[in-house]
């Protein structure tokens, strides 16, 4: 089932009203309240943590706790949490975790803490939780469980190349259908000689972050009346579209592509689309090189519409932490208003209205059109976006699998459509009668 | 009663073989729970079944049977001996070809010397990330050189066909000066008469690598061979870092598979028994291995 996001600007009403009304527990607040305490995090080595952790000074001064960061890439940080959390370790007290892809699981598991206590007995007077973009607030709840609070928002989104287009006399795409016919003007224009007409995930467990949107755009789900649905009409449509622009457009080598070879081709001005996150703007656009000759939309409508894919990384507390209050206001001081302003002017996304409507944030946009581009692919992920990336069962993880084997045959052309869908479907039935 | 049996002497000093026993054991001790621990621990895991969210329950031979039955088991069984054989071979020749040059050159220079050797100092997250920009398709200085010689590019990691053999290469670009220090020593080690008589008997200098270099080096290529199995009978990092198994499963050896099932997709039990299965092949290997080495030693 898809659960629409809200439009983070659309909020901003009830942030005003909100923040006159401040809760008695907020009155009472004190930073201070954990002093000498000390918080292990476990971060994943991305620019969201490291921007949050260059102002690791500011918090420990803020709050007297002592933050100890214990962070890696993200396979090694998730190895090293499921490790952690499977012994019942109190090792870690607060974690960073992807609701979309393990929420599910780690719920289902008991190794999240709930949150909702300390979002209503233990707020700072400026933390605005109403501010925080619900759906993303939503997508990290099950079972009534508060599981995490949003870091960023994010999705992925279409880069492309507005000289190229407009050399080559194409229309910037309105329909999946219009980025295929483009793709074979681009395949055939001379001023695109020698640049790859499409790019995206090719990388089985990477992949299915992409197709995703392409899935729901086609007007298809993963799942029908408790069954898989990758052999629906849909389905095979989204298949066949997704994995014939790789196989026919897409960059030699495709099938091991993942966000590091997307970027580096786009930002070398070697590929005329890029159907990537969002994530990586600032790393696209890192040298100027693209800034000018680039447009950025959420990936046009196909026949089911429009439904974007919109996740976003999120901060837990470790059910087994020993001092998940102190945890608690890492997390607080690191989704606070003032920090999310922060963030965002290094490019990270942020889940709050009112980041979006900081003046200094406005400013940063203010400076290039692209930005613009950029946050308004992002205002239509957050007001209409889906969380669901993978089958939604607890099991997620491994369905991304099959999903990505099935695309990765039709590309490398060892089975067809049917084949491939067929055979994913046998093994995502298998996987959901194991829940 | 014999010292032997008695500890304590008539003086009541402690033996000999009681003392070295009680000083070694702590060390013995460590060193048996160090090892035995964990093996015993990935046994019992390999008997359980683990549900997604992360409740046990006793599997007994489960795991076993459904690994017979495991396409993806057979797949990653047969990757992992291909890749072991592929590396093996190439790095043991290029290995011996290196070691010879560099005995045969003793005036080289030790700065020459050192950058023969150095890639195995690389560690192998680097090595990766290095070869995995190198043989991008379509960035990657490989195919550059070759189309800049008129030769066709090739999507070499990214080919179903390709991928074990491009591993193979980086693993033996990476070993063979490992291999090449190991039968360096063993050259240096040769006995100076045997090549004193072949001089005198007019041995051309193929008939003495032939007939005489490569007999008496064959124990040092068996240390060799016993040494990078255990190695490439475990290849993860590299593939992990560069392939993650893929493309469509075509490096997923075995090791790769198990760490999949066990910290993606959380099947703890399943993943042991693949890694206890793993176990026994690396040490049977090392014992058929060993033995070789004995049958080969002078």
């Amino acid at each position: 089932m898809k659960s629409k996001l809200s439009h983070t600007s659309a909020l901003t009403a009830a942030i005003v009203i909100g923040a006159g009304a401040i809760p008695a527990s907020a009155q009472d607040f004190d930073w201070k309240a954990h002093e000498g305490d000390t918080v292990t995090f476990l971060a994943n080595n991305n620019p969201i943590a490291n921007a949050i952790l260059k102002y690791t000074d500011d918090f420990e001064a803020k709050t007297g706790i002592t933050l100890k960061v214990d962070s890696y890439q993200e396979q090694q940080m998730r190895q090293r949490l499921l490790t952690v959390l499977n012994a019942r370790s109190d090792e870690v007290d607060v974690f960073m975790t992807l609701p979309s892809r393990e929420g599910r699981q780690f719920a289902a598991a008991g190794w999240y803490a709930d949150l909702t206590p300390f979002t209503q007995d233990s707020v700072a007077p400026k933390y605005q939780y109403d501010d925080l973009g619900k759906a993303l607030v939503d997508a990290a709840t099950f079972d009534g469980t508060l599981t995490g609070i949003p870091l960023n928002i994010e999705g992925p989104v279409l880069y492309y190349r507005t000289d190229l287009f407009q050399s080559c006399d194409i229309q910037p795409p309105s329909s999946i259908a219009d980025i295929e016919a483009a793709a074979e003007a681009l395949k055939g224009c001379e001023a695109a000689s020698g640049i790859t007409p499409f790019a995206s995930r090719g990388l089985k467990p990477a992949l299915p972050y992409t197709f995703s949107n392409f899935l729901h755009n086609m007007g298809g789900e993963y799942m029908a009346d408790g069954k898989s649905n990758l052999c629906s009409v849909e389905g095979k449509v989204a298949l066949e579209s997704y994995a014939s622009l790789l196989r026919d457009y897409g960059p030699p080598g495709v099938v091991n592509y993942s966000f590091y070879q997307l970027t580096s081709l786009y930002r070398e001005g070697r590929s005329a689309m890029s159907f990537q996150s969002s994530n990586e703007f600032p790393s696209v656009m890192e040298g100027g090189a693209r800034l000018k000759d680039t447009a950025i939309i959420p990936l046009p409508a196909g026949d089911g519409g429009s439904h974007p894919t919109a996740i976003g990384w999120a901060l837990a507390v470790s059910q087994f932490s020993e001092n998940p209050d102190a945890a608690w206001y890492f997390i607080q001081w690191a989704t606070s208003p003032q920090m999310q302003a922060k963030l965002a002017l290094e490019g990270i996304a942020p889940p709050r209205a009112s980041a979006s409507d900081d003046e200094a944030y406005k400013a940063w946009l203010a400076e290039e059109p692209l930005r613009q581009e950029w946050q308004k692919a992002l205002d239509d992920l957050a007001k209409n976006g889906t969380s669901e990336v993978g089958y939604p069962i607890v099991q997620n993880p491994e369905s991304r699998e099959y999903i990505g084997q099935a695309v990765d045959d039709i590309l490398l052309g060892t089975a067809t459509v049917e084949e491939a869908c067929a055979t994913a479907d046998e093994q995502l039935n298998a996987l959901i009668e194991r829940e | 009663m014999t010292t032997a049996s008695n500890p304590r002497s008539a003086s009541g000093a402690i033996s000999p073989r009681l003392q070295l026993a009680s000083l070694s054991a702590p060390s013995v001790i460590f060193t048996v729970a160090m090892i035995a621990f964990p093996f015993g621990y990935t046994i019992w895991l390999s008997l359980q079944t683990f549900t997604a969210t992360g409740m046990t329950r006793f599997a007994g031979a489960d795991n076993y049977v459904r690994m017979i039955s495991d396409e993806q088991f057979w797949n990653g069984l047969t990757i992992t001996f291909y890749l072991y054989f592929l590396s093996l071979v190439l790095q043991l020749v290029f290995g011996t070809v290196l070691a010879l040059l560099m005995f045969r050159a003793k005036k080289l220079p030790g700065i020459v010397r050192s950058l023969f050797i150095s890639p195995f100092m690389m560690p192998p997250v680097v090595a990766g990330m290095m070869w995995l920009v190198i043989l991008d398709p379509s960035l990657g200085a490989a195919n550059y050189i070759l189309t800049s010689f008129g030769l066709p590019p090739s999507n070499w990691l990214a080919s179903p066909a390709f991928v074990v053999p491009t591993l193979a290469l980086i693993d033996t670009w990476q070993w063979s000066p490992y291999v090449a220090l190991i039968v360096l020593g063993g050259l240096q080690a040769l006995p100076p008469s045997v090549y004193e008589a072949a001089e005198i008997d007019g041995a051309s200098g193929w008939q003495v690598l032939w007939r005489i270099t490569l007999p008496l080096l064959l124990p040092t290529l068996a240390t060799a061979t016993i040494l990078r199995s255990v190695d490439l009978l475990r290849f993860f990092d590299l593939i992990y870092i560069t392939t993650q198994g893929g493309p469509a499963n075509a490096s997923t050896t075995l090791n790769i598979y198990g760490f999949r099932m066990g910290f993606e997709f959380f099947q703890l039990g399943y993943a042991s028994s693949l890694m206890v299965t793993l176990s026994i092949i690396v040490l049977g290997a090392v014992i058929v291995l060993n033995r070789v080495r004995n049958a080969v030693a002078w």
